[in-house]
């Protein structure tokens, strides 16, 4: 069982992608953004983040500079779940490992994004 | 956040600017990438064949309305020269028109078809803009089509020009709707009575979309439906543009 955290600041979407998670067997927090996210990180790092782009506040590149001022937490895969899209090369330096377009993703896509993360 | 080194000071606006119509477009599409999400879960878990069709027509809506709120945001690019145009082959993206939008016209018991043609010529587009003309003519002409009258993608050459046209047989149009759609480049004010479903949206990105590729879109009015055409250059005037 995985350790995941999901940063979306849509409570519903959050809400859908933890059940989605769970159903796969995963252990699931969440966060509405990226100060409660890096609260939660602190406290017990994930093993996978599945992180929004667009949050309130301090958004997901915040978010992303941050964890890669630390070593341990750099290394972090990051799965980006957006309907912006973005481009998975600009943001490989950042550590996030592949690119969910909300638009257009299955359930089973965002599955295989965090299980192909965490191998 | 405690225990925080200094971060490289990130510039919100560099990364995330965008112009106001974008950005409310973009606010529009992600509860309707929601909808879509909790559509799909639906169709996976319901039981009966009613509600498997409710939630089918819930993703294929909110899919569909998500397409156009995207192309608010192609025609608000179109300036930035985003969209290179390059030899297409127009029957090869009618028939991915036609795979794509297939599901849609099924739940709408109806068919669309891409006429044959012996040989098409290639035309100077841009794939994704012409995909999204002939989309949004086809989308249109859905809800004006018979059930025993399949919406046709259809090719012509039409002096010197090829055309890519979007046949359906339904109420016309009249006259004075067009010259009003051509004329003001805004959409109409109020809908046509004999089309109540046009809100002409999809039509007036698909004339911006044509003229960024120095094509222009028409209409060719039938006494049983109408033609809604993009008209583009063949390939082999690509050095002219």
């Amino acid at each position: 069982m995985s350790r995941v955290l999901v940063v979306d600041d849509n409570t519903w979407q959050r809400e859908h992608l933890v059940s989605l998670l769970e159903r796969a067997g995963h252990s699931v927090k969440s966060a509405g953004d990226a100060i409660a996210a890096m609260e939660m990180i602190d406290d017990r790092a994930p093993e996978v983040i599945l992180l929004d782009m667009l949050l309130p506040g301090a958004n997901g590149l915040t978010l992303l500079h941050e964890l890669r001022t630390y070593e341990d937490l750099a290394r972090i895969p990051i799965v980006v779940c957006s309907s912006l899209e973005l481009p998975r090369r600009e943001l490989a330096p950042y550590g996030v490992v592949d690119v969910l377009d909300k638009a257009v993703m299955q359930p089973r896509d965002v599955v295989a994004a965090v299980e192909g993360a965490l191998r | 956040m405690e225990g925080a080194k200094q971060t490289q000071a990130v510039s919100v606006d560099e990364l995330f600017y965008m112009p106001s119509v974008v950005v409310a477009a973009h606010e529009m599409k992600s509860p309707l990438a929601l909808i879509r999400q909790l559509a799909l879960d639906l169709e996976a878990s319901v039981q009966t064949a009613e509600q498997q069709q409710l939630s089918r027509r819930v993703r294929l809506m909110s899919e569909q309305t998500m397409q156009l709120v995207a192309d608010i945001t192609r025609a608000q690019r179109l300036e930035d020269s985003l969209f290179a145009c390059e030899p297409i082959n127009p029957r090869a993206v009618c028939e991915e028109v036609a795979h794509e939008l297939s599901p849609l016209f099924r739940e709408h018991r109806r068919q669309l078809a891409v006429q044959p043609r012996r040989h098409t010529p290639l035309v100077v587009a841009n794939r994704d803009l012409l995909k999204r003309i002939l989309v949004n003519f086809a989308t249109n002409a859905l809800h004006y089509s018979a059930e025993n009258e399949p919406v046709a993608l259809q090719t012509s050459m039409h002096a010197g020009k090829i055309r890519v046209a979007v046949r359906d047989r339904g109420p016309q149009i009249p006259r004075a709707v067009w010259r009003s759609l051509a004329a003001t480049q805004q959409p109409l004010p109020q809908p046509d009575s004999r089309r109540p479903q046009s809100s002409s949206l999809g039509l007036h990105l698909s004339k911006q979309f044509a003229e960024a590729m120095s094509g222009r879109v028409g209409l060719v009015r039938h006494a049983d439906g109408a033609s809604f055409f993009v008209e583009l250059l063949p390939s082999t005037q690509l050095s002219l543009l």
